[in-house]
């Protein structure tokens, strides 16, 4: 049997008190294996990002264990939960939030250096990986939105987590850009064995998944595997 | 170099004309309080090392009985105690004539010494030979070798003068505590053998002069040898603290440590402000970017540090050189003040502390700048990074639009909402200008002050244009009043007093007046007029200082003859200049008759189209007048120095106009910058450049002249603050200021924030659109 990345159970999320308490998630049972390419599908306000947050350790579980890595989340604090990120998880967001006074490589070289990592070499690597060697000394100003959210993928993966996170990767972005970025996802996935969590309102992303997890109204709704993915070239939408 | 390092240098090399200002206001007041602070260390010990090395006295015991000086050396605490005298009589210099000092200076003397300059201390048997203090040799041009006139009861005696040399009694030439401000051209000292001096008649004073030893409590010691001194009979007493000429000095050097501190707190507040709208500002457009940071594993602490260090760098950069510099500035102060006042010896203190606290002040300002956007930037959470750009500000609708009869235009909703709309920045740009109107107000009110008072003294309380001392007194008054050009003359008296109320006792000047005197008007704080009869109008301080009020009777000991007399108190007067007894010249004439007679004089008014040197000329013609003293000197004096005044507060108009700009250019570029899609919108819609910059100038000054009334009330009691630490009962220093001074300085703040609006408004018209949405995706 996989060793398990993620394990949450009874894991809930409930924002605000009393008669303004929303549930974002409820009552969440979920195993997710190392390696696995999964795809969080669902309409705006589903729970999918809440998910994705506790599971990065940006949020904190109202209810319930979560278990990430082999590390017990529910119980951090702060400073726990900030050296959890700095050392099991990259994030890539919609909006890239690149420094636009820093060259590529040196948006990159920050977060390795931020992390205790030793400097350029990683972050020239994590660039080649995701294709971008090239532009390392541009400035995102002089970048296309698609290479700017390559070089957020290789901040992102740049310290090797072992688990990647991307919130909407291609929501701002046209659909020839988008595949792109969606195969160094999934390029990153199979080579370096991360396990990649993806949250996404296409449905259509969802195809190049291991597994598709839908969820609605902060419940899991469906939790299917994809005997079959498709590459990333091959996605239309 | 780490990269979070490169990256907070490109940051402020983005905003480099605001870190710029920010930068050059922190020089300049680090620079400022370095000046004013080392010139305050400097100028004290070139007035210690004169002290130490002539001698200078901590104790003066005027119209000293026989013996006292006996009694006094043989005091465990003291170092030396040995008797002078002194005699204010005419000189005559040439052609020109004026009241002068000798003082004597007795053989083998340890206290307050004469510094011989030029030429040679004089030989103590000779009777004519004196030495010329160099305030005088400087206004007359006396040299070694010269003859110098002394009056006496028996006509002109000539001296040679074998030496030029400062004393520290005479640093600064003040008459007496009371005339502080006498001109060099109207009162000199000459230094004598003392012998010759003490034989000079019933007019002079026989002073005791009283050294501490080292180490010894001053202020205890001081105050127990006065009162023993009292005790034996002596006239009056003061300390090296109330020698007038150490007073007026210690005033001035006071100005320095006053300014090291204002200065300091205006500029680095206006730096700190301006770092502090700059920081907010950057730390709002980059909360998604410290977002993905702190996703990413960057900790809390990391993100504070490197947002402090944006205000600790920035600080540094102009604390640094701003230290530098105001070493280098106090010693150029130094040696222009000594040189300028004639300080023979100029110690050069440059204390290492002072730069190191200059850097200090520059880094712990810009911490405390940074401090507030630091902590918002370590309380942002890692989920921001999913959010996009953040508005700046919420939409409301403004009181202004809820009275406003009618409704508004949409433009001008949109100004009023956007004066109002970040209240951080409006804040910011306001203090912008209190700062700059309180710098260029307390300069101008100083100024103003000035003004006001010496009218009032010269104008409206004192009306004699001349005061005529003759060879021997009384005089003959009739031949003054037939000079042609004179309209009214008077006699009077003036005489050194000690007014003593119980166990306290002030030293100052009585005058004796016709009770219908038309020469000098008694004057209360409520403008009130006084008239002269049987008891004595003081200054209103005496008030405190003796603990009087009208209708006490206290006692006046003449410094000259020791002769003592009680008299009622009869009213206070408000005078700017000294605090001064005055009595009718009648009733002084029989309860006092030998300095009635010994020191009278005579005030002389000229008509208004005579030519008042030509009078003068005349009335020194006059047989048995000694000499002819303009009593409004001072005024011309001061309105000769009027020009310098201006030019000190242009300089404080151009610093005050620079605080102004440098909060007011960085509040309005950091409008701009958090409004760049906005702007850049309606520009894509056709709004023009024009347009867009007038509604931002209307919105700015809208802020602007709303904070220019408190800004002018805040700097009004700043400036009434800053004079009342001058005031004395020498000085009377309450704030005047003229209305059109407040106009004027309103109006200069007010083109200054409008004129550092335009380079920000200059970046509309070059404004990118393409690029602007192109990076607002970043």
């Amino acid at each position: 049997m996989n060793e398990m990345a993620v394990r949450a159970e009874g894991l809930g999320r409930t924002y605000g008190t009393g008669a303004v308490a929303v549930d974002a998630l409820v009552e969440v049972d979920l195993e997710i294996e190392s390696g696995q390419f999964v795809v969080l599908l669902g309409p705006s306000g589903s729970g999918k990002t809440t998910l994705l947050n506790l599971v990065g350790a940006i949020d904190v579980p109202t209810a319930g264990h979560l278990e990430v890595d082999g590390i017990r989340l529910d119980g951090l604090d702060s400073e726990g939960r900030t050296r959890f990120r700095r050392e099991h998880v990259g994030f890539v967001f919609q909006f890239f939030n690149l420094i636009p006074t820093l060259t590529a490589l040196e948006n990159v070289q920050l977060i390795t250096e931020l992390t205790g990592r030793d400097g350029s070499d990683q972050a020239r690597a994590a660039l080649e990986a995701v294709g971008m060697a090239d532009r390392a000394d541009h400035f995102p100003a002089a970048l296309s939105g698609g290479e700017q959210q390559r070089v957020a993928i290789a901040r992102a993966v740049a310290k090797r987590p072992r688990l990647l996170l991307a919130d909407e990767p291609t929501g701002a972005l046209d659909l020839e850009t988008g595949r792109r970025v969606l195969d160094v996802i999934s390029r990153l996935n199979r080579e370096r064995a991360m396990t990649v969590l993806l949250v996404t309102h296409n449905a259509v992303i969802a195809e190049m998944a291991d597994r598709v997890i839908r969820l609605r109204d902060g419940r899991i709704v469906a939790d299917t595997l994809n005997p079959n993915p498709v590459a990333a070239d091959r996605l239309e939408w | 170099m780490r990269v979070l390092t490169v990256k907070l240098r490109r940051d402020l090399r983005r905003s480099r004309a605001q870190v710029l200002g920010i930068v050059v206001t922190v020089f300049v007041g680090v620079m400022l309080f370095g000046a004013s602070y080392d010139a305050y260390q400097s100028l004290t010990a070139s007035y210690e090392t004169m002290f130490d090395r002539v001698g200078f006295a901590d104790l003066w015991v005027t119209a000293a009985p026989e013996g006292l000086e006996a009694t006094l050396a043989a005091d465990p605490a003291v170092e030396a105690a040995e008797v002078r005298h002194t005699v204010d009589v005419p000189f005559r210099i040439g052609d020109r004539r004026l009241v002068g000092r000798v003082v004597g200076v007795p053989e083998g003397a340890t206290v307050n010494q004469v510094m011989v300059l030029d030429g040679a201390m004089f030989d103590p048997s000779a009777a004519d030979q004196v030495v010329a203090d160099q305030h005088l040799a400087r206004a007359f041009q006396l040299e070694v070798g010269d003859t110098v006139e002394v009056a006496t009861p028996v006509g002109w005696r000539p001296v040679t003068v074998v030496g030029i040399g400062a004393s520290a009694e005479y640093l600064w030439p003040s008459k007496s505590r009371q005339e502080l401000l006498a001109l060099p051209d109207q009162f000199g000292v000459l230094y004598a053998p003392d012998p010759v001096v003490a034989a000079a008649g019933p007019a002079a004073v026989r002073d005791v002069v009283v050294r501490l030893r080292e180490g010894v409590e001053q202020d205890s010691e001081l105050s127990r040898l006065a009162t023993l001194a009292m005790a034996a009979g002596g006239g009056d007493t003061y300390t090296r603290d109330e020698q007038p000429s150490n007073a007026a000095l210690q005033e001035d050097v006071q100005g320095f440590g006053q300014m090291s501190f204002l200065f300091p707190v205006l500029f680095l507040g206006a730096a700190g402000l301006g770092m502090w709208v700059l920081l907010t500002r950057m730390v709002v457009a980059q909360r998604a970017v410290i977002g993905t940071l702190r996703a990413e594993g960057m900790s809390r602490r990391q993100v504070f540090f490197h947002y402090l260090a944006y205000g600790v760098g920035t600080g540094l950069v102009g604390a640094i050189p701003g230290a530098a510099a105001g070493a280098g500035l106090a010693l150029v102060i130094a040696h222009a003040y000594t040189g300028a006042i004639y300080v023979p010896i100029t110690v050069v203190r440059v204390t290492p502390s002072t730069p190191v606290f200059g850097v200090l002040f520059g880094l712990v300002g810009g911490a405390l700048a940074a401090w507030a956007p630091a902590r918002r930037a370590m309380a942002l959470e890692p989920a921001e990074a999913m959010h996009g750009p953040a508005p700046t500000g919420r939409g409301k609708v403004t009181l202004v639009e809820r009275v406003w009869p009618g409704r508004l235009t949409a433009e001008a909703r949109l100004v009023v909402r956007n004066a109002l709309r970040n209240p951080r920045r409006s804040i910011a740009t306001g203090l912008g200008v209190v700062l700059g109107l309180t710098l260029v107000l307390v300069s101008w009110g100083m100024i103003d002050t000035v003004q006001v008072l010496l009218d009032r003294q010269f104008r409206q309380i004192q009306q004699a244009d001349a005061q005529v001392a003759f060879l021997a007194p009384p005089g003959d008054l009739s031949a003054l009043g037939r000079v042609d050009g004179v309209a009214a003359v008077e006699p009077v008296v003036q005489t050194p007093v000690s007014i003593v109320a119980g166990d306290r006792t002030y030293g100052t000047i009585l005058w004796g007046f016709d009770r219908d005197t038309t020469m000098h008007r008694f004057l209360t704080a409520s403008d009130d007029e006084l008239r002269l009869g049987d008891g004595l109008l003081v200054g209103v301080d005496l008030h405190d200082l003796l603990g009087v009020d009208v209708g006490d009777t206290v006692t006046v000991r003449v410094g000259p003859t020791g002769e003592t007399f009680d008299v009622p108190i009869a009213g206070f007067v408000d005078e700017p200049l000294g605090t001064q007894a005055y009595m009718d010249l009648a009733v002084l004439d029989g309860i006092a008759p030998q300095v009635a007679s010994l020191a009278r004089q005579a005030m002389v008014r000229y008509r208004s189209d005579a030519d008042p040197d030509a009078v003068r000329r005349s009335l020194e013609a006059t047989p048995g007048v000694a000499a002819v003293v303009p009593t409004r000197a001072l005024e011309a004096a001061a309105d000769e120095y009027m020009g310098l005044f201006y030019a000190f507060v242009g300089i404080m108009l151009v610093l005050g106009a620079a605080l102004a700009f440098v909060l007011v250019f960085n509040t309005t570029t950091v409008n701009l910058a958090e409004r760049t899609v906005e702007v850049a919108t309606m520009k894509a819609e056709g709004v023009s450049a024009a347009q867009l910059a007038r509604l931002i100038t209307v919105e700015n000054l809208t802020v602007m002249v709303a904070a220019t009334l408190p800004g002018l009330v805040v700097a009004y009691y700043v400036a009434a603050g800053f004079m009342a630490s001058f005031d004395s009962d020498l000085f009377t220093f309450t704030l005047h200021i003229r209305p059109l001074t407040f106009l004027w300085t309103a109006l200069a703040v007010l083109v200054a924030g409008f004129v550092s609006q335009r380079p920000g408004l200059r970046t509309i018209r070059s404004l990118d659109v393409a690029r602007v949405v192109r990076e607002r995706s970043v």
